[in-house]
């Protein structure tokens, strides 16, 4: 409970939003930010309402999960935008608040966590945590320019060659799945000629589709057995030699 | 079964020893699909036999043989001379099979599909003949079209390396666009010989030409 109000001692688990029109006990629109250690020599004032943890606690851990990842983001960052992260969940002291600064201070810090780092630059190397950042992070990279490629060779170095697949679009995530999916395309001819080249050189006979064969007359020629039916799958029946020269 | 096998190939040497002057050679009709492989099987048949069964349809449509067919003791007679053949119609040998093409024949999609697989088995079937099973090798060309392709290249190819002795026929000289000259271009090692299977035309200097390669 790291908040309290100055008036009637009412508790507040982080991120309630039970405070943000005032102190339901008093009305009082002051608190005081405790941090999780210290709360215990004041829990005496919380027995008071049991029946608020519940509610609360989902509300603390996703609070304290955007305090972690505003602080991370501010280590990683350490610029001047970060300053302004100090007033939220994760702080050591105490200092009361009014409720209309403590809240934007979590708003931003959950904004900062989400969209700021997304249109900050370097931030390569992230905690596992923040797997999701980046990768907004690399698509707006790619958005911007040409360089989107960077990215997408590092991923799978097996493709030279890509067609400048240009996503206008600057959602994060879809931007980023679309950029797999054209990668994907435009590095399938690639695969797909590899595969007729290793098909050319061992296979007989290659199921196309249906009713469409090509058939590599010197792999037919060369082999012993005798190939005698086919299968639309691509499997056939074959005659050992023995058997045929009988 | 090698005891048996020696046994009923000695017996048959010996019986066709009886027969004729020399072994029967195995004479296998090559080329690429719809060039009248089919056409000279059955005309050389009926040429030379006295019923003169048909070895197999005859059909403007690709592939209308997909199966090897054999009419065995053909007794060809040049000069006095009989050379006896055994003649194997084999499927037109193609790199790409599919059933598409049938589709402008009129043909339904199934059909299409079943007859797209077994050509595909025919010429499976007669790639293996090739490497196994015959002494020497007709090959028919189709005059009007552009002997230039793949597959002919190579299944020359694989008969020279087989040693084994090889007439190309530039048939259909009976149509306009007909081209022997460009067939002799192409293969200039062999010989090369013009008929109209179809209609019989040069079929003696055909015949001549088999007496001499393969007697």
């Amino acid at each position: 409970m790291p908040h309290q109000c100055t008036d009637c001692g009412r508790a507040f688990d982080d991120g309630s939003k039970e405070m943000l029109s005032g102190c339901p006990n008093c009305g009082g629109t002051k608190f005081q930010y405790k941090p999780a250690g210290t709360s215990d020599s004041e829990s005496t004032a919380e027995p008071a309402e049991p029946p608020e943890p519940p509610e609360p606690a989902v509300d603390s851990t996703v609070a304290r999960t955007v305090g972690n990842a505003a602080t991370a983001v501010r280590d990683l960052v350490s610029s001047s935008s970060a300053d302004s992260l100090d007033d939220s969940g994760g702080q050591s002291e105490q200092s009361p608040t009014s409720v209309t600064e403590q809240r934007p201070a979590e708003n931003h810090a959950q904004a900062s966590a989400r969209s700021e780092v997304v249109s900050r630059d370097e931030l390569p190397p992230a905690p596992e945590r923040f797997r999701a950042a980046p990768q907004t992070t690399q698509s707006g990279q790619t958005t911007h320019s040409p360089p989107e490629p960077e990215g997408v060779t590092r991923d799978e170095g097996n493709s030279p060659s890509k067609p400048p697949a240009s996503t206008p679009d600057d959602s994060t995530a879809e931007t980023a799945d679309s950029q797999d999916d054209s990668h994907e395309e435009s590095s399938r001819p690639d695969l797909s000629e590899l595969r007729k080249e290793l098909n050319d050189q061992f296979e007989s006979i290659r199921v196309v589709e249906r009713g469409q064969y090509e058939l590599n007359l010197m792999e037919l020629y060369d082999r012993e057995e005798y190939i005698i039916a086919l299968q639309e799958d691509g499997k056939y029946t074959i005659q050992v030699p023995e058997r045929w020269n009988d | 079964m090698g005891l048996l096998t020696g046994l009923r190939s000695s017996i048959s040497r010996a019986a066709s020893t009886l027969f004729s002057d020399e072994e029967s050679k195995r004479i296998g009709i090559y080329g690429p699909p719809n060039a009248g492989k089919t056409t000279l099987s059955n005309r050389i048949v009926r040429d030379w036999t006295e019923h003169g069964d048909a070895v197999g349809p005859e059909s403007h449509i690709p592939h209308e043989t997909r199966r090897a067919r054999r009419r065995e003791n053909i007794e060809i007679e040049r000069d006095g001379k009989t050379v006896t053949i055994d003649v194997v119609d084999t499927p037109g040998v193609t790199t790409k099979v599919d059933y598409t093409e049938f589709l402008e024949h009129d043909m339904e999609k199934e059909d299409a599909v079943r007859r797209s697989r077994e050509a595909t088995e025919g010429v499976a079937e007669a790639m293996h003949w090739l490497r196994e099973d015959v002494d020497g090798v007709i090959y028919v060309l189709d005059s009007t079209t552009d002997p230039f392709t793949q597959v002919n290249t190579m299944l020359i190819g694989i008969i020279e390396s087989q040693d084994l002795p090889v007439l190309i026929l530039a048939n259909k000289i009976d149509l306009e666009d007909s081209s022997v000259q460009r067939i002799r271009n192409a293969f200039p090692q062999h010989e090369t010989i013009p008929l109209s299977a179809l209609e019989g035309d040069n079929m003696d200097e055909v015949y001549d030409n088999i007496a001499e390669y393969f007697g």
